[in-house]
């Protein structure tokens, strides 16, 4: 995983092997040590405290029935049973699903365009880039609050502009139908900035002399992108791939200012109903095992990406 | 570059100057395509960002209308003023700017040290700690989130709580909780690992040779020579901080300690109709992030380039 590296003052110590200047040496890389360990040590006592105990805490509790205020009972699977059968979990399942499913994909795709349109050496491509990555530097509240005035069904301008064209207008988030492809035009909005920036930096680092050799061959631009882009960019996919679906399941803010889950729970995701058992409910139990459901569906989804992007060795 | 850049060297034979010159407005119409297809999605892009603005200054009335206008007939820059009265956005603008501001010092203190520490020093247990760390990459937030607030509140000794953490509120609604926990990420020091692996080793070498204490080299050799990969972390911390929502929401209740992207939500759960002085507040929000951004383009792209994406 690391690199290997020959100890500190290794060459030092292979120079001089007098016993002298060892003891020395052997002292040095004693002080070396602890310093190593001093300079790491506030950043492990910290991920130690609000991570590796929190993660840790959170699969305890996920047996236990807990209301903060009186001592955690321990339920054993009684918490997951519950959330198999309580269709309003399943119903933000399955949201989840939705929303990575076209979320990731598509703004995949979008930002692939864009990356290769943008390392063309084209004129004002600065401005491009600034424009297509402004969404993912402004905060998801803020960006949210904006959406939800546009997708207002009296005053809001996606309507208007929907009527230039005689299109009938929606009232996106408050129809069970639009509610979650409203939210997940959002998502996808939002999300193409960070991948396009991988996509270029990866685009950077494919050799230019491919595509020459490619032209002489007389390859099309088509066939050269299928044949030499997309088979280079396979370890930058699978990195925005595996990024892109811990974002997209984690999904929060925008549901929050958008629609609260609703209407009638059509757009509630898993993050939101752990909010709500938690801090609404104030079941830290529920909450724990509905996000450790959350968690293994993570894991299993990197899995699966790390499967259908590996390098063929 | 390569890509619709067909080879072009210029040769005598006259067939050969046909086909060049039919290529050449070939790349031209591939080139305006491009810039069409490049305009629409950038226009996509900022059009929420221009009609937050324009909304912002526009009037009660103005707003009231149907069909809605997209030009502001009149521009009420007092909107901002009045928006001011209706929710104080400056204080949480200022709290958000310290808590973010306080994430990237700590990251950028701890962090380095960290990342420095499993780049470039032998000691026992660092592959273990480096790969705990990889794994803490992939917890989601959420599977923390539940203990990290029971952590929170019950604090030993702090907002009335006693030594076992009973009886008292904790971090609760405190500064500690909002400038604590989010201080610093697995993320920033895995980056500055990868940072300090890329640069070359013999300056050490000669730098320990030369009687330098390790803390030196780390100090003042290393992290000078990688200046746009300190700002790349800092420019994530801070924006991270600062559109940061969950936490802010769950810890604190005060108004005092509100961040401003509480403050929004708070404002548009009560003042559901005054759309002119939410959108002042947004703009308030977004704009830090927008400048910031468009200042330093440069060292995130930069940074982002050089993070070990290969």
């Amino acid at each position: 995983m690391t690199s290997t590296e020959t100890p500190a003052g290794a060459g030092l110590a292979a120079r001089n092997p007098a016993p002298v200047r060892r003891h020395k040496y052997s002292r040095a890389e004693r002080k070396l040590r602890r310093t190593g360990w001093l300079m790491i040590t506030p950043a492990l006592l910290h991920l130690a405290l609000w991570t590796a105990i929190p993660v840790v805490a959170t699969f305890a509790l996920g047996f236990t029935n807990y209301n903060v205020f009186s001592p955690p009972q321990w339920v054993g699977l009684q918490n997951y049973v519950e959330i198999v059968q309580d269709p309003v979990f399943r119903k933000a399942t399955w949201n989840t699903i939705v929303y990575t499913f076209w979320t990731v994909p598509v703004s995949m795709a979008i930002a692939l365009v864009i990356a290769v349109a943008l390392n063309q050496g084209l004129r004002f491509q600065k401005w491009y880039r600034t424009a297509f990555f402004l969404p993912q530097v402004t905060a998801t509240v803020a960006i949210a609050m904006v959406w939800l005035w546009i997708f207002n069904p009296q005053q809001g301008l996606l309507n208007a502009f929907l009527g230039l064209f005689g299109i009938p207008g929606q009232a996106w988030l408050a129809d069970p139908d639009w509610a979650l492809w409203s939210v997940i035009l959002v998502g996808a909005w939002q999300g193409i900035g960070i991948k396009m920036l991988i996509y270029i930096a990866a685009l950077q680092n494919i050799d230019g002399s491919l595509y020459e050799a490619a032209s002489v061959d007389g390859a099309s631009t088509v066939r050269k992108f299928f044949a030499i882009t997309v088979p280079m960019l396979k370890p930058a996919t699978f990195f925005v791939l595996v990024i892109s679906i811990i974002n997209a399941f984690q999904v929060f803010d925008q549901i929050y200012v958008l629609t609260n889950g609703g209407p009638a729970n059509a757009t509630t995701m898993m993050t939101y109903e752990v909010y709500r058992s938690a801090f609404e409910e104030f079941r830290m139990g529920m909450a724990s095992a509905q996000s450790v459901v959350l968690f293994i569906f993570l894991l299993f989804m990197t899995l699966v990406g790390r499967r259908a992007t590996r390098e063929d060795h | 570059m390569a890509l619709l850049n067909p080879r072009t060297s210029t040769s005598p034979s006259a067939t050969r100057t046909v086909r060049t010159t039919n290529q050449s407005s070939v790349r031209r119409r591939n080139k305006l395509i491009l810039h069409l297809l490049l305009i629409i999605g950038s226009v996509t892009m900022v059009i929420p960002f221009v009609w937050m603005l324009f909304t912002s200054v526009k009037s009660p009335a103005e707003l009231a209308q149907f069909p809605p206008t997209f030009f502001p007939q009149e521009w009420h820059w007092s909107n901002y003023a009045e928006a001011l009265d209706a929710a104080p956005f400056d204080k949480y603008f200022r709290n958000s700017l310290i808590i973010a501001t306080g994430h990237t010092l700590i990251t950028l203190v701890i962090g380095s040290m960290a990342g420095y520490a499993l780049a470039r020093i032998r000691f026992r247990g660092r592959e273990i700690i480096f790969l705990s760390m990889v794994a803490m990459l992939m917890i989601p937030t959420y599977t923390k989130i539940v203990p990290q607030f029971l952590i929170v509140k019950f604090m030993p000794l702090f907002g009335g709580n006693d030594i076992t953490g009973q009886g008292g509120s904790g971090w609760l609604d405190s500064w500690w909780a909002l400038l604590i926990p989010g201080g610093l990420s697995a993320m920033s020091i895995f980056l500055f690992r990868q940072f300090y692996l890329t640069l070359p080793k013999e300056l050490e070498e000669a730098a320990r040779l030369d009687g330098l204490g390790e803390f030196r080299i780390f100090a003042q050799i290393y992290t000078p020579l990688m200046k746009p990969a300190v700002a790349t972390v800092a420019l994530l911390t801070f924006q991270e901080s600062w559109n940061n929502f969950l936490w802010p929401l769950l810890v604190t209740t005060s108004d005092d300690l509100r961040v401003i992207q509480v403050g929004l939500a708070v404002f548009q759960q009560v003042e559901a109709t005054a759309w002119q002085y939410l959108m002042a507040g947004t703009t308030l929000a977004t704009v830090p992030m927008v400048l910031l951004f468009v200042m330093a383009q440069k060292y995130f792209i930069q940074g982002f380039t050089n993070s070990g994406i290969k």
